[in-house]
């Protein structure tokens, strides 16, 4: 009789669920045949066994790993197998969208929790009485987009994700229409500048999402918000055309941070707001640099203006980044400090 | 919602009636001078704001009509199969390709054949539906799409472009294509409602390639060549 009929490499894994109880028999062998088990080339104690079955008792996810069973004296390998312990799926969370439109739309998914094995995502989508076919996209994965053949449709799409694994299966489905999901791309290539000789004034500009197939027979509108860093409120504009905008409001030599975001002219919700820019308006060169050696770094129109509202700092932590000019806000502020106590 | 302002008194209902229904029945409507004068592209603009300022009036319209109708119809997620019947209400969906397509005439016809059935059909809803309050909202809903109607015919009369012609033959008497019973009667109800807002988004759509192709400076040209 050959020693082993198992091939030593078992190719299908063996699936536990986490908190299960497991018992491995040593292939064709009797019960009460003398035997050693390993786990990943580590001896298991015998406490582990009754008789030549190896018992795991609430198993736990270090419990994977490769569980193989040897002929006592022998030693000849009578049985392998790879324990993968993992959890079946839960409800997957699912996503559509159309940051194309009128082109299509693309629905994204994931699982809230992990599960710790191999799980299979299938997705469907009825438009009707039609199957359509969404198809996979190669990155990012657990993606896939559709393309619309109608447009102003008044039949929802049904979109459902089943989710399966060797321990379970859960699946989700969205109902919607087709103006409901449109959402942009946050717009592109944001750039605010000071204005010279405007100490109040910020030029704003961007451009359409790249996504965004066709701006002409579908115009965007944007929204802009801005704010000096230190303050906490937004101060916001609708723009129903253009991809710019000039701040008149801003206050003289505090930076900004500005962002904006794009929705359809008519249909559809707004998109995340753009990657921040920030910006200064521009200010005069200070006249009065003289007295201290230390502020001799005026790199650009972005460091304080001297002639600030006397109840604001000239200096926050925040708002000037690097190149030590950190040091010589604080020193100008002394400086000034020093100078109105003396015009007094 | 918003909240309805007062009701018109019975004298003025009377007339308003009289005139809707009258208006509903002319096969085509005059060439309105007025909007010569303006210039397509201000005319387009405006179309394009009745489109919006009826879509936001629709919505309001459509929840109470709807909740008056009571469940399913007025559930957010009520889906249901489009029935054969459905298929007399003008739809909205146009492949992309076809669309994209449509010379100006074809598009501004295709709006404004879709806007003189639709405001037909909601005019017999407006003599069945039950509450005052309703027939408050339905009366101005008629009243601001039978403007819409108006309004594409004046731009496609400043553009050169003649009027569709209206529905061939005379029209049908009250009780030819009603609903066997109550439940496929709000059917239709739904369908209607579902297939107007559609068209005011597509409408918006169609009015921004129209805003796009036609500038005002083409319209002077085109007045001068006939001779104004």
């Amino acid at each position: 009789m050959s020693p082993v009929d198992l091939h030593p490499k078992d190719s299908h894994p063996q699936y536990e669920r986490v908190g299960a109880d497991v018992t491995m028999k040593c292939g064709s062998m009797d019960w009460d045949a003398a035997v050693t088990w390993t786990v990943n080339g580590t001896d298991i104690d015998e406490s582990h066994l009754n008789g030549s079955y190896l018992i795991l008792k609430n198993v736990n996810l270090s419990q994977s790993g490769q569980y193989s069973c040897y002929e006592g004296s022998s030693w000849h390998l009578k049985y392998q197998t790879y324990l993968r312990v993992g959890t079946p799926p839960k409800e997957p969370v699912l996503m559509c969208r159309s940051n194309n439109y009128p082109k299509g739309f693309y629905c994204s998914w994931h699982l809230p929790t992990p599960t710790y094995i191999p799980n299979t995502f299938n997705i469907s989508v009825i438009h009707g009485t039609k199957d359509m076919v969404c198809e996979k996209d190669a990155m990012p994965k657990n993606r896939c987009h559709i393309r619309y053949l109608q447009l102003f449709s008044t039949v929802k799409y049904k979109v459902t994700l089943t989710v399966t694994n060797a321990l379970g299966k859960n699946f989700t489905t969205l109902t919607f229409d087709e103006f409901a999901i449109v959402k942009p791309d946050p717009p592109e290539s944001v750039v605010a500048k000071p204005v010279p000789n405007n100490p109040r004034r910020l030029e704003v500009s961007w451009q359409n999402p790249s996504s965004w197939p066709d701006p002409e027979s579908f115009p965007l509108k944007f929204f802009l918000r801005y704010r000096p860093l230190i303050l906490d409120t937004w101060q916001h504009v609708e723009l129903s055309d253009g991809t710019s905008h000039t701040i008149t409001d801003a206050y003289a030599g505090k930076e900004y941070i500005i962002q904006v975001a794009a929705k359809d002219n008519d249909i559809g919700t707004w998109s995340d707001w753009s990657v921040a820019v920030h910006a200064t308006p521009w200010t005069e060169e200070p006249k009065h640099l003289t007295t201290e050696a230390q502020i001799t770094e005026t790199t650009s129109a972005s460091t304080s203006s001297f002639m600030a509202p006397p109840t604001t700092k000239i200096c926050d932590k925040g708002a000037v980044v690097g190149s030590g000019a950190v040091a010589v806000c604080w020193t100008a502020g002394l400086v000034m400090a020093a100078y109105s106590v003396l015009f007094i | 919602m918003l909240n309805v302002t007062g009701e018109l008194s019975g004298d003025s209902w009377g007339i308003f009636t009289f005139l809707c229904a009258a208006l509903c029945n002319l096969p085509a409507l005059p060439a309105l001078n007025c909007s010569e004068e303006l210039g397509a592209g201000q005319s387009i603009q405006q179309t394009y704001d009745l489109t919006r300022y009826l879509e936001h009036q629709l919505r309001t319209l459509a929840g109470t009509y709807l909740n008056y109708l009571g469940p399913p119809f007025n559930e957010p997620d009520f889906n249901p199969p489009r029935l054969a019947r459905a298929e007399r209400v003008p739809s909205a969906t146009v492949d992309l390709d076809l669309w994209r397509g449509l010379t100006d005439n074809a598009r501004l016809a295709a709006n404004y054949r879709a806007y003189s059935r639709l405001l037909c059909y909601l005019r017999v809803l407006d003599g069945q539906v039950g509450t005052a309050e309703l027939r408050h909202r339905l009366a101005h809903f008629c009243a601001s799409l039978q403007g819409l109607v108006l309004s594409i015919g004046g731009v496609m009369s400043s553009l050169g472009y003649p009027l569709p012609a209206g529905p061939a033959g005379p029209p049908a008497p009250p009780g030819a294509h009603a609903a066997p019973n109550d439940f496929l009667k709000k059917m239709d109800d739904f369908w209607l409602l579902k297939e107007l807002q559609t068209w005011l988004w597509r409408s918006a759509k169609d009015f921004n390639r129209l805003k796009k192709k036609v500038p005002p400076a083409v319209v002077t040209l085109r007045l001068e060549a006939r001779g104004f």
